[in-house]
């Protein structure tokens, strides 16, 4: 009774880290699924997402001090919440670019892609390094968010429990959208017969533009949510592209609660190996992959190949 | 006005004759200008001394990148000195640096690459002891000096240990050394490892819990922390589960950032007393105050109050104008001077030839002085590890500018942290059964 017991914290942070690996897959999942683009700058643009939250939240106008002083003057969770909201749009225009440069590969050997997606990755950790420097920055949060509670006689984390929450209000809200509303029944029309999207006159350049950009933004989310629970660095990106891929992978390619399933697997096994085996915490995420894959190898909610008809 | 008196210039219009000879001309000046450079590149060689090449083998990216960056600082500035000086034997000193990507595999590569196609005299830089490793094996295949700058596994100076390999940062058996007694005094006898999970961080937990139980305290827990781990929410309940006096991490480079911040977010630094193996200064540099928790060793600080230090960091700060880390830490400092002592040796040995360089650095005496450190130095002729002061710290509460972040608790002495283990299972190389190399 007791180990049980003793068990349930780690249940609940497998859980709550299940949430945030969901969360950094969602972009990916829809480049992936939508556009058949594996996005490798995915983990430079979630790093990208924490950069523009800092600047959000504490921005550094050398030349506009008044502006700055006059900015800074708002309460910071104003400005946290300004960075939640606008450092995805912010990326996600950045994504808008970015897709216009990926179009030369569409219709081409997905290598391209893969080239181009990650130089743009490279490119983009190095633009970082030069606009913030190489160092450990650390993003500030209004006290309400901060610090920690007591359940029980352990302590929790309260950013966390915000963090699991905001994780579920944006898969509803994704789901919402890619469920509910007209854009979203395009968007899925394009995953699954773009021809025929064409042909009803869709505009498939935009619709495609459209997509990147909502990825890219969902990774900037992913990232600003991340921030002051990883740290911001350059090359934090790296370890966020790692879980989304298997996750993606996981739960299989273009499916919305395939990758919410994956993800919380991945977090239960993760959370709690951690507590048991804590060697084996990481790799665990990969015997858990080959484990499914091995016997399904489409995922666990990935589409039936024509080949397995 | 056109002076009536002067005749006008002829205008001659351009026919294609005249153009074509006008385009030839300029070609023909223009290739005498800008070529061949090779040639010349060739003339200016045979002229000049065959510069020094450096192979600087050092993180820009993984779990050190942030290291690696002051160490490729540390071993410019002391090149530069030398070069404002006219060199080395009269060589001009150059530095190659690649990036060994915090990854074993890499840095292997990477000195083969350097030491066989680009002909470096030297390697100079390592922070992840797996990486070290792999580089010493390479460098001793070939006879070539490889000074391992800042990895601190015990390992390297006990059974990894070679003959052309020079250990420069104090390990994880001399920081234990200093801090384990008093800590088990202060704040109790139970105690839990939190290991990342690789060579460093085994041989110094081992270290810790053989000093821990030799003073009668013990190890109720180790917990294996994977490199790159970047959650650490089910370590720290699993803490709160155990609820021990003391934590000694022996977590580095992005690890330990990432568990400072989280340990802050769960206010745990208050309720268990935190001990760092030892704490890299750019891995602390900028985190904020509470993150700057618990007991930590180092090498160095920039705020020692010794002769020479401020004009240290005086040169740092001119040489490396508006960087992010505004003031050097034990990273540079080693590696500034252990690439400063070699390039010393060099002169001294009045060669290139690694047997005369090694029998330069071996036994080697630095003044405390000269080192910016409180006792004086030397270089274990058993082992080549660099025996030099170590210091305890915690956050300063009571900064007198702002990066002022470190208290120097307590320095000591090298004989008294000597890690008497790696004399007994480092079995260097002979000399005849190292090549020769000279470059």
């Amino acid at each position: 009774m007791d180990s049980l017991l003793s068990l349930l914290p780690h249940l609940a942070n497998g859980i709550s880290l299940g949430l945030l690996f969901a969360l950094i897959a969602l972009g990916f999942m829809l480049i992936l699924g939508v556009m058949e683009t594996i996005n490798l700058a995915h983990g430079s643009l979630f790093a990208l997402g924490m950069y523009a939250a800092l600047f959000l939240v504490a921005p550094k106008l050398g030349w506009f001090p008044q502006a700055q002083a006059a900015y800074m003057s708002l309460p910071i969770g104003t400005r946290y919440a300004i960075a939640l909201f606008v450092a995805p749009l912010l990326v996600g225009g950045f994504g808008l670019l970015l897709e216009l440069c990926l179009r030369r590969t569409y219709g081409r050997d997905p290598l391209y892609g893969l080239l181009l997606t990650f130089g743009a990755a490279l490119v983009i950790e190095e633009l970082i390094r030069l606009t913030w420097g190489s160092n450990e920055q650390q993003l500030a949060l209004p006290a309400t968010i901060s610090g920690a509670f007591m359940l029980g006689d352990l302590i929790y984390s309260r950013y966390r429990v915000f963090a699991s929450g905001f994780a579920i209000v944006a898969i509803l809200g994704l789901w919402l959208f890619l469920e509910r509303t007209p854009y979203g029944a395009i968007i899925k029309a394009g995953a699954h017969d773009s021809e025929m999207v064409r042909a009803l006159g869709i505009n498939l350049s935009r619709l495609r533009s459209a997509v990147f950009a909502l990825g890219v933004a969902l990774a900037a989310i992913a990232g600003v949510v991340m921030a002051p629970i990883w740290g911001i660095r350059p090359q934090v990106g790296v370890d966020a592209v790692v879980p989304a891929f298997l996750i993606i992978v996981l739960g299989g390619v273009g499916s919305l609660w395939g990758a919410v399933i994956a993800g919380l697997m991945v977090g239960l096994v993760v959370g709690i190996t951690g507590a048991y085996a804590s060697e084996w915490s990481l790799m665990s995420m990969y015997f858990l992959f080959i484990a499914v894959v091995t016997f399904r190898s489409r995922g666990l909610f990935g589409k039936k190949s024509v080949l397995e008809a | 006005m056109t002076d009536p008196s002067t005749p006008a210039t002829p205008t001659v219009e351009p026919t294609r004759r005249t153009l074509l000879k006008a385009s030839g001309l300029a070609v023909a000046g223009a290739s005498s200008f800008f070529g061949p450079w090779g040639h010349n590149r060739v003339w200016a060689q045979a002229a000049a001394p065959k510069p020094l090449v450096l192979g600087l083998t050092m993180d820009a990216s993984g779990q050190y990148a942030a290291s690696g960056g002051e160490e490729r600082l540390g071993a410019m500035m002391a090149i530069k000195e030398f070069n404002d000086k006219g060199g080395v034997l009269g060589r001009h000193i150059e530095a190659i640096h690649m990036d060994t990507e915090t990854t074993p595999a890499t840095g292997s590569r990477v000195a083969e690459r350097m030491i066989t196609r680009n002909e470096v005299a030297f390697l100079v830089g390592a922070l992840h002891s797996g990486v070290a490793n792999a580089i010493s094996q390479v460098a001793q295949k070939y006879g070539c000096i490889f000074m391992n700058t800042n990895s601190s596994s015990p390992t390297e100076a006990g059974k990894d240990c070679h003959r052309t390999k020079f250990v420069w940062d104090g390990n994880g058996t001399n920081f234990a050394h200093a801090i384990v007694k008093n800590a088990i005094r202060v704040n109790g006898k139970n105690w839990v490892l939190l290991t990342n999970d690789y060579v460093w961080g085994h041989s110094t937990s081992k270290a810790t819990r053989a000093i821990v139980e030799a003073n009668g305290g013990k190890i109720v827990d180790e917990l294996l922390v994977p490199q790159n781990t970047r959650d650490f929410a089910s370590y720290l309940l699993k803490l709160q589960q155990i609820k021990p006096n003391v934590v000694a991490a022996a977590i580095g480079g992005d690890d330990i950032k990432a568990l400072r911040q989280q340990v802050v977010q769960l206010n745990l630094q208050k309720s268990m007393a935190w001990i760092n193996n030892q704490q890299d200064w750019p891995d602390v540099y900028g985190l904020g105050p509470e993150s700057i928790f618990g007991v930590f060793g180092t090498t160095w600080y920039y705020r020692l109050d010794l002769p020479g230090v401020k004009e240290f960091v005086a040169a740092y700060q001119k040489q490396f104008p508006g960087m992010a880390i505004r003031v050097p830490g034990n990273v540079f400092h080693n590696s500034y001077m252990c690439t400063r002592e070699l390039l010393r040796c060099v002169e001294e040995a009045g060669s290139t030839n690694n047997i005369a360089v090694i029998k330069k650095l071996e036994g080697r005496k630095m003044a405390a002085r000269d080192r910016l450190q409180h006792f004086d130095a030397w270089i274990d002729p058993a082992t080549h590890q660099v025996q030099q002061t170590i210091y305890m710290a915690s956050y300063n509460d009571a900064p007198a500018e702002k990066d002022d972040i470190f208290k120097i608790l307590a320095n000591v002495e090298p004989k008294d942290v000597a890690d008497t283990d790696a004399v007994k299972s480092c079995k260097l190389e002979t000399y005849e059964a190292t090549p020769s190399y000279q470059q």
